[in-house]
């Protein structure tokens, strides 16, 4: 999809406007974001440049540098530069309560809570705000631009004192249960400010959108979703160029369908486009249309680093992971000092096991920053790869302790502390990064396992459902729901969820294949003989011998993969044989047949049984000397070809 | 910077999984083993004779090479065949193709994932192995125990311990340790590219293009840009601290600085590391120390200690003090020296620290036989008793604490104090014995530099100047390298005094100007070098008559004469000061001088020898001011001093002294009997000079003899005198035979004597008595009318006084 030069021009300033009013305000990464966006924009030929230029007055100053539109603003602003300029360098050095104190001293925000706390009814009138506490106080008059500074500085020296006040990573104070003690003040402020506006919006200049999206933040932080989608929203339209705010409101939707019940209440312009298809990918979407619309959003932005991530992201999702080690590795080549996200890029090549590969990131991103939370999860995930699990834990400590928030470190430390059995710890971590980002199925699949290993079945269930929840096309998802279940002695629920599973493996199967960047699927691929195996169990367990005997069969068919088909009828599903494979790359794919696995050995035997007792003995006797072949419980089996050779010949004695 | 493991040593375990493989052919197997266990021990198998090592500095500088470049490894496996025998491939060809088989930090991790393969399995290993089913593994396999076993199982356990930056820091030393082979390996693997040092960088190339390079200088920084330039070195705390110690060692053992360049590395290695273990500014003390930088060796001293502070080294405190304390005194300040040791001495008795408290109590018995001044105070108010008690007691708690060099020490002090005492040399001998069987039995290498310069001073002392000469022969020969640098420059000192003594001077030049000259770069050898070439200069100026020259040296030494040097040299200074002016003719100070010395001497208990030359000299300023006999109860007294002391060099000048006086009082025979009894005697000492001096006296003896006996045959034949009878029949009676000869015959004698001093004068180049002799002869020539050989001498005389004022220009 390509831009008019126009369009062109205008997307570039737009953008240009939206870096300087972000670093303005102190927002970098979304400054960042909005500045990495602008450079990955093509350059405009200078033959259109050339005519959309002369529509527009070249001495002009540029857009992004032009003072306020808004005349009040633009007085205020013009009147306090000093100080913003203060309270701006104050920020950059990290000095939070000092910058906000610039514009809002402590005296002034303590009359402003008593006042609120008396009465909040009572006539407000403009004027300069002085120290005494009275009841009358009113809010000071400063510019907008200054207010977000000061109370943003606020709201991040609170984060950083919580951090400080939390201690060590899961320490004794670490519990989840420090408050950040200035959102109060902010809220309150704001409340007041975002008041006044509503009632008196002719007298006051218009909002900039920024002090709507601190307030939706505060209000995140306060677990008051729905208000705060409202306010994000809000401040998305007053100023839709502030990535930050798209973020916020990404990390409040949980469900595609809220995804798409507020896709129209949203701002139709690229922005919204951009959240659309980002919001999609962490949601686990995937599809032709999010790829679709990706891509024609990196026929825009060709170079964008984000872009590109989100593209390696939804391959990964699709678990098409050489595609996604491609779309990473290149992206790594593009912009080779980029540490973004590359914790995702370790996990894949943790996945393919390409440890030379995982060993050179951890390099890379060490030399670039030791001091990364991204560094040093890929750093973790590297000696997790190497079975170092207690050095493993170590660097997703240290990830944590730079970034409390950095959601792949908690799973993955929850990860290495099942390794090193230590459960609590566990729990604790996935817990953790549940409580970061409730969308994180790993973390779901995690708790679920390890209550599992504790043999706390009822909570392993509510957990794998969630994951399940979460990725509803992944079959490992419901075939961890089915075998609890049929730990739980279930079986019939148990058998849904596995037939779910067979069932999910086919339609990602179905999905991926039509994307067709990973090449044609074989579809007389196998299903998983140890789902099969459980259902015919579970069947067996239930007296339902010929579900379960054709089950078995099914199961044992799977060693040589192409017979899928001819035994596929006994399926709920439309007969279409899938690939039963969780991960594509784990095993070596195709239709070739598992081979011999535990799984179909215990089905032989299974069956080799059932044959005795159905006295079918020639079957009994074949697939006893099969078994015999394969070396499998070669014991057992010889015992069986012996009573079955014999009740042979007792029957043809008997014959005779 | 890692602890232990450095690229090197990733190249010496490549070298000892080829030689597991056996790969290195037999014929080659000896110079590899040679190579890998020099840098594995720092030590050299095949040249452990009994000799020690002929550059000391060898080690080090080694170790410092293999560390910074692999060449090393080139000389060494280059010229060697692999053992497959194909044409051209060589060891090195295998050992590079190891190296850059490593080709990626994963890699790396196998390589020493699988390091334990190497080495031998224990007992339990074998036994899961065999419950799993494996066969153990068979060919070369390293014992535990051994050298390599050691350290690959080392080794093998450091990697895992590192941090993932480190880790990744090692890749990077190693990618460019390796870096320099380069070039050769491309020419002989044409897969070879130019990433190919990384192969996920190499594999990516074709993907990535241009990007490669961009994330190959993220990852690698600028050491690819560079290629080599930057200064970098990756070196483990265990190279560094092992360099160090081998330093300090070597400055505590042989008292030697490192030469500069080696010095230069080691600095330039330091430089790189981040972190410098605490040795390093001891290191920085020592050489300061030796290279007489006080403030900055204290600074150093200082900030050892504070590195040190914590851990047990904290209980240290007493050491830390003696340590201050001995520098203190290396540099002069002997006033701080002390309250610095007796600190020591009350932490340490506060600590029950024995040990400290021997070392402390032995400083202090040295200390105060050289400022005796400095500790009188001390000793009248504290429990320190006189030196004898002092040494007794050391002698005892070194017993008790096991403290073998205190107490071998402690035995050489008492012999030498009962030498300079002037008591009995048999007791002295007997404590000199102890000490030896001591020295032997513990092996005390360190220790035989004292024992023989006691045996050296003993035998001086005793006037057996060959023994002496042959000890220290001995001492050059057999125990130099191992001993204390300080001891073998006396020795050499000692050496080159006995040959100035004999008037090789040349000689004794050559063997100053032989010593070492890097030991020299310690301040107090090199001053006490310096010195002692002084005043062999001076001495032989003055035997020259060169008395400008004399003048200048003395005016040198003098200004030398702070409290930094030894008493012993300084006291020698004074001697050739008050030579100096004797020769000038200014006695009045010399007397003065003299009188103050001897004044000293009898204040402060020294050295009895020193009070006998004193006095001996002062007798020879009587002499030369004409009036010899009052020097006669000087004499007296210092020859019965040298007698008691058995002083036997000193008893014979003394004995000339007398004779001196004796010919003064006409008791010509006495003196001529003496010197007749002495002089063989004197012979033994291989001093020229008092030898001639001796001779010279005889013939003046002879002289008188004739002339008594011309008077003698004079009065018989003219009337007898009223005096002379009386003297005759003294000098009758004391040399009968004497009685008899005839004056021609004592003329004959004195002019025998008289050539025999001028040949011991001029061995020494002594102008002013070679003049003297040859004056002497003129005139007895004449007397026996010999006018042609009169003129002779007297031509000869002048012949030598002209060319001596040519000489000294």
């Amino acid at each position: 999809m390509g831009l008019s030069a126009k369009d062109a021009l205008h997307l570039k300033e737009a953008l240009q406007i939206a870096a300087v009013k972000c670093s303005e305000r102190c927002l970098y990464q979304s400054a960042k974001w909005a500045a990495e966006l602008l450079d990955a924009l093509p350059d405009v030929p200078a033959a259109e440049l050339g005519q959309v230029a002369s529509s527009m007055p070249g001495s002009q100053v540029h857009p992004a540098f032009a003072p306020n539109a808004d005349p009040l603003e633009a007085a205020l602003e013009a009147k306090e530069l000093n100080k913003y300029l203060l309270a701006k360098t104050f920020f950059d050095c990290k000095e939070f309560d000092r910058c906000a104190a610039v514009f809002l001293p402590e005296s002034l925000l303590a009359g402003l809570l008593s006042a609120k706390a008396n009465d909040t009814t009572s006539p407000r009138g403009k004027g300069k705000a002085t120290a005494a506490p009275s009841a009358e106080q009113s809010l000071p008059a400063i510019s907008q631009k200054s207010l977000f500074l000061a109370l943003y500085a606020k709201v991040i020296s609170g984060e950083k004192r919580k951090d400080e006040d939390s201690e060590m990573i899961m320490g004794p104070q670490d519990l989840g249960s420090v408050v950040n003690k200035q959102l109060l003040v902010v809220t309150r402020f704001l409340e007041r400010w975002l008041a006044e506006r509503k009632a008196e919006d002719c007298e006051l200049s218009a909002s900039q959108g920024f002090l709507e999206y601190l307030y939706g933040m505060v209000l995140v932080k306060e677990k008051n979703d729905s208000v705060a989608l409202d306010y994000l929203m809000q401040s998305v339209h007053l100023f839709p160029w502030n990535w930050g705010c798209w973020l916020e409101i990404a990390n409040l939707i949980a469900r595609v369908e809220h995804l798409n019940k507020i896709a129209p209440h949203l701002p139709q312009n690229i922005m919204s486009f951009i959240f659309h298809a980002n919001t999609a990918v962490n949601l686990y979407q995937q599809g032709q249309d999010l790829a679709a619309s990706l891509n024609d959003l990196l026929g825009i932005f060709p170079t964008s680093s984000f872009l590109l991530t989100c593209k390696a992201l939804l391959n990964y999702h699709m678990k098409d992971l050489l595609a996604a080690e491609q779309d990473f590795s290149n992206l790594l080549a593009l912009h080779p000092h980029r540490l973004d996200s590359l914790d995702h890029y370790s996990n894949i090549l943790y996945v393919l096991n390409l440890r030379p590969k995982l060993a050179f990131l951890a390099h890379l991103c060490s030399s670039i920053d030791k001091f990364r939370p991204e560094s040093c999860v890929v750093i973790g995930n590297y000696y997790s790869l190497l079975s170092l699990h207690e050095n493993a834990v170590q660097y997703f400590r240290r990830a944590l302790t730079l970034d409390r928030s950095c959601l792949s470190a908690w799973t993955l430390m929850g990860h290495e502390y099942v390794e090193l059995k230590n459960t609590h710890a566990a729990i604790e971590s996935y817990r953790r990064a549940v409580d970061v980002n409730r969308r994180d199925y790993r973390a779901w699949y995690g708790l679920g396992q390890t209550y599992e290993v504790l043999e706390m079945h009822a909570y392993a269930l509510w957990y794998y459902k969630k994951a399940a929840g979460l990725r509803p096309w992944d079959g490992k998802m419901w075939q961890a729901v089915g075998s609890c279940l049929q730990k739980m002695g279930r079986d019939r629920d148990g058998i849904k969820a596995l037939k779910r599973a067979l069932l999910a493996d086919s339609y990602y199967d179905s999905t991926s294949s039509s994307f067709g960047s990973a090449g044609a699927v074989d579809r007389m691929a196998q299903m998983d003989p140890e789902v099969l195996l459980q259902i015919a169990i579970m069947y067996d367990r239930l007296d339902e011998e010929d579900e379960a005997k054709a089950y078995m069969e099914l199961c044992v068919a799977q060693e040589d993969g192409g017979l899928g088909d001819s035994v596929a009828i006994h399926r709920d599903s439309s007969g279409v044989a899938s690939d039963g494979e969780a991960e594509a790359t784990e095993r070596g794919g195709g239709g070739e047949g598992t081979g011999v696995t535990v799984a179909t050995s215990k089905a032989r035997m299974w069956l080799a049984k059932n044959a005795m007792r159905t006295e079918d003995y020639v079957t009994a006797n074949r697939l006893a000397t099969e078994l015999c072949q394969d070396g499998v419980e070669v014991e057992e089996a010889k015992a069986l070809i012996r009573e079955a050779r014999s009740r042979m010949e007792l029957a043809n004695m008997v014959d005779r | 910077m890692s602890r232990f493991l450095t690229p090197a040593k990733i190249g010496l375990l490549a070298l000892i999984e080829l030689y597991t493989e056996e790969a290195v052919p037999n014929d080659s197997i000896v110079p590899v083993i040679k190579f890998i266990i020099s840098h594995l021990l720092g030590r050299d198998l095949v040249s452990t004779s009994v000799s020690a090592p002929a550059d000391p500095w060898g080690k080090a500088d080694s170790t410092i090479r293999l560390v910074v470049s692999i060449q090393d490894f080139e000389h060494v496996l280059g010229p060697l065949a692999a053992a497959d025998h194909l044409p051209g491939r060589r060891l090195w060809d295998m050992f590079l193709e190891k190296l850059w088989a490593i080709d990626s930090l994963h890699a790396l991790r196998v390589f020493f994932d699988r390091l334990p393969r190497l080495s031998a399995k224990t007992r339990d290993e074998l036994r899961r192995m065999a419950e799993l089913g494996e066969h153990p593994p068979s060919g070369l396999l390293l014992s535990r125990r051994s050298p390599f076993g050691r350290f690959v199982r080392k080794s093998h356990s450091e990697f895992p311990l590192l941090k993932f930056g480190p880790a990744a820091e090692l890749w990077k030393g190693f990618v460019k340790y390796r870096h320099p082979t380069a070039g050769y390996w491309n020419r002989r693997n044409p897969h070879h590219g130019r990433l190919s040092f990384d192969s996920v960088l190499m594999t990516g190339e074709h993907g990535w293009g241009p990007g490669a390079d961009a994330l190959a200088v993220v990852a690698y920084g600028d050491m690819l840009r560079l290629d080599g330039q930057d200064d970098t070195l990756s070196v483990s705390t265990d190279d560094i601290e092992s360099l160090l110690e081998f330093q300090i060692e070597l400055i505590q053992k042989y008292g030697n600085r490192a030469p500069p360049d080696i010095r230069d590395r080691l600095l330039r290695l330091l430089k790189d590391c981040h972190l410098i273990p605490s040795l390093s500014h001891y290191l920085n003390f020592s050489d300061a120390w030796r290279s007489g930088e006080y403030p900055t060796s204290l600074d150093h001293l200082h900030r050892y200690f504070d590195y040190t502070m914590q851990g047990r080294k904290r209980l240290f405190y007493q050491y830390a003090l003696m340590n201050v304390a001995i520098v203190q005194t290396d540099f002069g300040c002997h006033k701080e020296a002390v309250t610095a040791m007796l600190e020591t001495v009350s932490i340490a008795r506060e600590n029950r620290d024995m040990t400290c408290l021997n070392f402390a109590l032995n400083w202090f018995f040295h200390f105060g036989r050289a400022h005796p001044d400095l500790v009188r105070d001390l000793e009248n108010s504290t429990m320190l008793g006189s030196g004898k008690e002092t040494l007794a007691f050391l002698r005892v708690m070194a017993k008790e604490t096991g403290m073998w060099i205190l107490w071998g020490s402690a035995l050489l002090n008492e012999a030498k104090l009962g030498l300079s005492g002037g008591e009995s040399v048999s007791v002295a001998l007997e404590y000199m014995v102890r000490s030896s069987h001591m020295v032997v039995r513990r092996n005390m290498k360190t220790m035989m530099g004292a024992q023989l310069s006691m045996a050296i001073a003993l035998w001086d002392r005793l006037g057996l100047s060959y023994l002496s000469g042959l000890t220290c022969e001995v001492f050059m020969r057999c125990h130099a390298n191992r001993s204390v640098f300080d001891d073998e420059l006396r020795v050499t000192c000692r050496l080159a005094g006995l040959l100035a003594g004999r008037g090789k001077y040349e000689e004794a030049f050559e063997k100053l100007e032989a010593v070492n000259s890097n030991s020299l770069r310690a301040v107090e050898s090199n001053q006490h070098w310096h010195l002692y070439r002084g005043i062999l200069k001076l001495s032989r100026d003055l035997h020259r008559n060169n008395i400008e020259a004399a003048d200048c040296l003395l005016s040198q030494l003098l200004q030398m004469r702070t409290d930094d040097i030894e008493a012993d040299i300084v006291f020698v200074i004074d001697l050739l000061h008050v030579e100096s002016l004797t020769r000038r003719g200014d006695y009045e100070p010399a007397f003065v001088k003299t009188d103050r010395l001897i004044a000293e001497m009898r204040h402060d208990k020294r050295d009895i020898s020193l009070r006998i030359r004193l006095l001996l000299t002062k007798a020879h300023l009587f002499d030369r001011t004409g009036r010899p006999e009052r020097g006669f109860t000087i004499a007296m007294r210092a020859a019965s001093l040298a007698w008691h002391a058995r002083l036997v060099a000193l008893l014979w000048q003394a004995m000339g002294a007398i004779a001196n006086v004796l010919n003064a009082l006409s008791e010509f025979a006495t003196a001529a009997e003496l010197l007749v009894i002495v002089l063989p005697r004197c012979l033994e000492t291989d001093m020229a000079y008092m030898t001639g001096t001796l001779y010279s006296l005889l013939a003046d003896a002879r002289m008188g003899q004739a002339g008594e006996k011309a008077t003698a045959e004079g009065m018989s034949r003219g009337g007898r005198a009223a005096g002379a009878p009386m003297k005759a029949t003294a000098s009758a009676s004391a040399a009968p035979a004497a009685a008899q000869k005839k004056p021609s015959e004592f003329l004959a004698k004195a002019h025998e004597a008289l050539d025999l001093a001028f040949g011991y004068f001029s061995l020494v180049e002594d102008v002013e008595m070679q003049c003297q002799v040859l004056a002497k002869n003129a005139t007895l020539m004449r007397s026996m009318g010999d006018h042609g050989l009169s003129e002779e001498y007297a031509a000869k005389y002048v012949a030598l006084k002209r060319k001596a004022d040519a000489r000294n220009g």
